[in-house]
């Protein structure tokens, strides 16, 4: 399905597949395969083109998010297209980091216009800035979506990190500062968490990571029990704000404490200049999500 | 018939009925909405001889309806003594639902559209709809929307054991995720309403229903139903050192360090029941030789955006009543009677010291100065809902024709006349006031 790779790559190998890669395969043959052990990232891009949003995957996507059904396409979705050709990188080989209990630590979506359903997209990814950090080592899996007329309408970066993993030394100042939310002390929702929600979302996601669907695994991974997806709480944020902002805007979010499910969360909201601050706290005053959202 | 008016004139408030109230999963716990809308709507008909009667219309509503019941007050109707040729429509507002029922029926009424109406609520909290869960839901739609055989077998291959569990309806805000209780003890705590300043609200509210009883107050407003001839939520011996003794039972998320202050006997319990109010134009009451108790003046209803704080839940006739009496060129003092629907004591505290802060008052009404306050003896003087319960829809066409009698009552006493004010907060931050005027 994808070409052998040249010895030597000068420039992005850009390879276009026929068909989005099968996520529980991918996870499979994860778990199977010896990594590389290496500390540079495969120079390679990932394409996918023709690609449909389906109505009824978005459907089944708003019912786990809590988006209206038939509304617009949610900002979070076009990640359920990246998401798969973002596995297919991170689980070949020579990529350097294991994906099987990799945490998502940071995700920056700037969406030009909502992409609609059925319109033909090219969906392209490939891994970016790898890095140390404190405790192992993090990398960035980066988004482009473009339309037919090949305009970038949407287009994402996602930072995941893995526990104990080698990284090229002194390699963590790419990253851009964090978001910063400012929001009041009284929270404006309380969110139940239901202890099947890993479950669920990766039945519309696809991403079946141990950590959100077996406790058992989380636990070998070194959570306190199956959390739900990063993602997912984003996607639930953005729909509380939904209706209140425009259709072009880029929302930063850091995930901090994994939302252990089931669980119970304090959602905080206010209103900042041109968008939406808010954050998602547990009832200790501990933060799982920090959001800004800035229309453009 | 007479002519339409050219102007519009004034909705009379020619008489009501109702059940007593009854505490949930007690009296009326084998009762339905339509039962008790029925038995409500019966007792009217008998107290102003409307058998037979084809009224204009009769508007009525529950919160919590089966999906059976879509036409819950025509199914009523027609199972009433009224003229089946009435006819019916429901309206939901949550808590405000029998207000708003009221000013519909008013307005049209007002307009020379109708000439007799009755607007009513009934809500039952025993009889609650269970729904199978959304899961379970969506796997039966999707097998009956299969159009083979096979179709029918996948789509019902989604089927799970966990998916037997059903939903009751919880008393949240779908958006918040917060019961109306957990809002109201952040407004509570925003405001600094204390424990105490409650509780004197709620034991006057008992107090002054139980002597509202006993004077036969509701002697000619109430039919008994399934046992009960007087609301059973009723404590008349209610005192300030016995409720102190209460724990709280919502907590402000949120303010961690502030003193829980909303307990079970301040906040509304959970009630069944139904309310009915008989409005008519003048010559038709006059014809009939029924009495005429009130005239409806004028609504106003208002809402806020609580979903990302800007504003309390429960705070919308905060927003409404300044709007209507700047309509009709009142102030806050200018009424004989106020009656507040007591979803919370702390609700209507807060409601109160929102209008003596001109920074609120400024800021988010947008006047001049503070609203101010006005002389509480006048609050509640027949009781109010920490009393009487609260089935939700009903609360309206309780309190509606609790004020025209009282201002009837002025106005056979003392020769003048007399005008009040309600306000009635709702789910939804939503909130509908009204005056009356005798």
């Amino acid at each position: 399905m994808t070409a052998q790779p040249p010895p030597v790559a000068p420039l992005a190998r850009v390879e276009t597949l026929d068909a989005a890669p099968t996520l529980g395969v991918l996870y499979g043959r994860a778990l199977l395969t010896a990594r590389s052990g290496g500390t540079t990232l495969p120079d390679r891009r990932l394409e996918l083109a023709g690609v449909r949003i389906d109505a009824d995957a978005v459907a089944d996507y708003d019912h786990v998010c809590g988006f209206s059904v038939g509304g617009v396409v949610p900002p979070t979705y076009p990640h359920m297209l990246a998401f798969p050709l973002q596995m297919r990188l991170m689980t070949d080989r020579e990529f350097p980091l294991p994906a099987p209990g990799m945490v998502h630590l940071r995700n920056v979506i700037t969406q030009v216009r909502p992409p609609e359903v059925g319109e033909p997209l090219r969906v392209a990814v490939h891994a970016d800035r790898l890095a140390a950090h404190p405790k192992g080592a993090q990398v960035d899996l980066v988004t482009a979506v473009t339309d037919v007329d090949g305009a970038e309408i949407w287009g994402s970066r996602s930072t995941y990190f893995v526990r104990g993993a080698p990284a090229p030394e002194g390699a963590d100042d790419a990253a851009s500062r964090e978001p910063e939310p400012h929001v009041g002390r009284l929270p404006h929702a309380i969110w139940t968490v239901p202890g099947d929600i890993g479950r669920r979302y990766a039945a519309v996601s696809g991403d079946v990571n141990p950590i959100h669907v077996n406790g058992l695994a989380a636990k070998a991974f070194g959570m306190p029990g199956t959390i739900a997806h990063g993602m997912w709480t984003k996607a639930r944020a953005l729909a509380a704000l939904a209706g209140r902002h425009g259709p072009a805007f880029t929302v930063d979010v850091v995930f901090k404490a994994p939302v252990r499910a089931p669980s119970k969360a304090y959602f905080h909201t206010a209103r900042a200049d041109r968008g939406w601050d808010a954050k998602l706290v547990s009832p200790k005053g501990r933060d799982h999500l920090l959001l800004t959202l800035r229309e453009a | 018939m007479p002519s339409a008016p050219s102007s519009p004139r004034r909705a009379a408030i020619v008489g009501a009925n109702r059940i007593p109230f009854a505490r949930s999963n007690g009296a009326y716990a084998r009762a339905s909405n339509q039962d008790m809308l029925t038995a409500a709507l019966d007792g009217l008909v008998a107290r102003f001889g409307l058998a037979g009667e084809r009224l204009g219309e009769v508007a009525s509503g529950a919160v919590l309806k089966h999906s059976r019941d879509f036409n819950l007050t025509r199914e009523a109707v027609l199972g009433s003594r009224l003229s089946a040729a009435t006819p019916t429509y429901d309206l939901q507002q949550a808590c405000g639902t029998s207000l708003q029922t009221t000013l519909q029926v008013a307005n049209k009424i007002a307009l020379g559209q109708i000439e007799s109406g009755v607007a009513s609520g009934v809500d039952t909290t025993s009889d609650a709809p269970i729904e199978v869960n959304d899961d379970l839901r969506r796997v039966l739609l999707a097998a009956n929307r299969a159009k083979s055989t096979a179709g029918v077998v996948k789509a019902l291959a989604g089927l799970r054991p966990g998916q037997i569990v059903p939903e009751i309806p919880a008393n949240k805000e779908p958006r918040t995720g917060m019961s109306m209780g957990e809002h109201a003890a952040q407004t509570a705590a925003a405001w600094g309403i204390s424990r105490t300043a409650q509780d004197e609200i709620t034991v006057a509210s008992h107090q002054h229903l139980a002597a509202a009883y006993d004077r036969g107050f509701f002697d000619d407003l109430l039919t008994p139903y399934l046992g009960l001839t007087k609301d059973n939520n009723l404590r008349a011996d209610s005192t300030l050192e016995g409720l102190a003794k209460l724990k709280p039972v919502f907590r402000p998320a949120g303010y961690p360090d502030t003193e829980a202050t909303m307990t079970a006997a301040n906040s509304t319990p959970l009630t069944d029941g139904a309310a009915t109010v008989l409005l008519a134009s003048d010559e038709w009451a006059a014809e009939r030789n029924l009495p005429v108790l009130a005239h409806f003046v004028d609504a106003e209803t208002a809402a806020v955006d609580y979903v990302h704080g800007d504003e309390g839940l429960l705070m919308a006739p905060t927003y409404a009543v300044p709007r209507l009496l700047e309509r009709n060129g009142l102030t806050l003092q200018d009424f004989d009677f106020y009656e507040f629907h007591e979803a919370f004591a702390s609700t209507i505290l807060a409601t109160f010291a929102a209008w003596e802060d001109p920074i609120f008052c400024k800021e988010r009404l947008g006047l001049d100065g503070p609203l101010g306050t006005f002389d509480k003896t006048k609050l509640n003087v027949a009781g109010s809902s920490l009393a009487t319960g609260h089935p939700f829809a009903a609360t309206g066409a309780r309190i509606v024709p609790t004020l025209a009698k009282l201002l009837h009552e002025k106005s056979q006493r003392d020769g003048t006349a007399g005008r009040g004010l309600i306000s009635i907060c709702a789910a939804g931050g939503q909130g509908v006031v009204a005056i009356l005027e005798a």
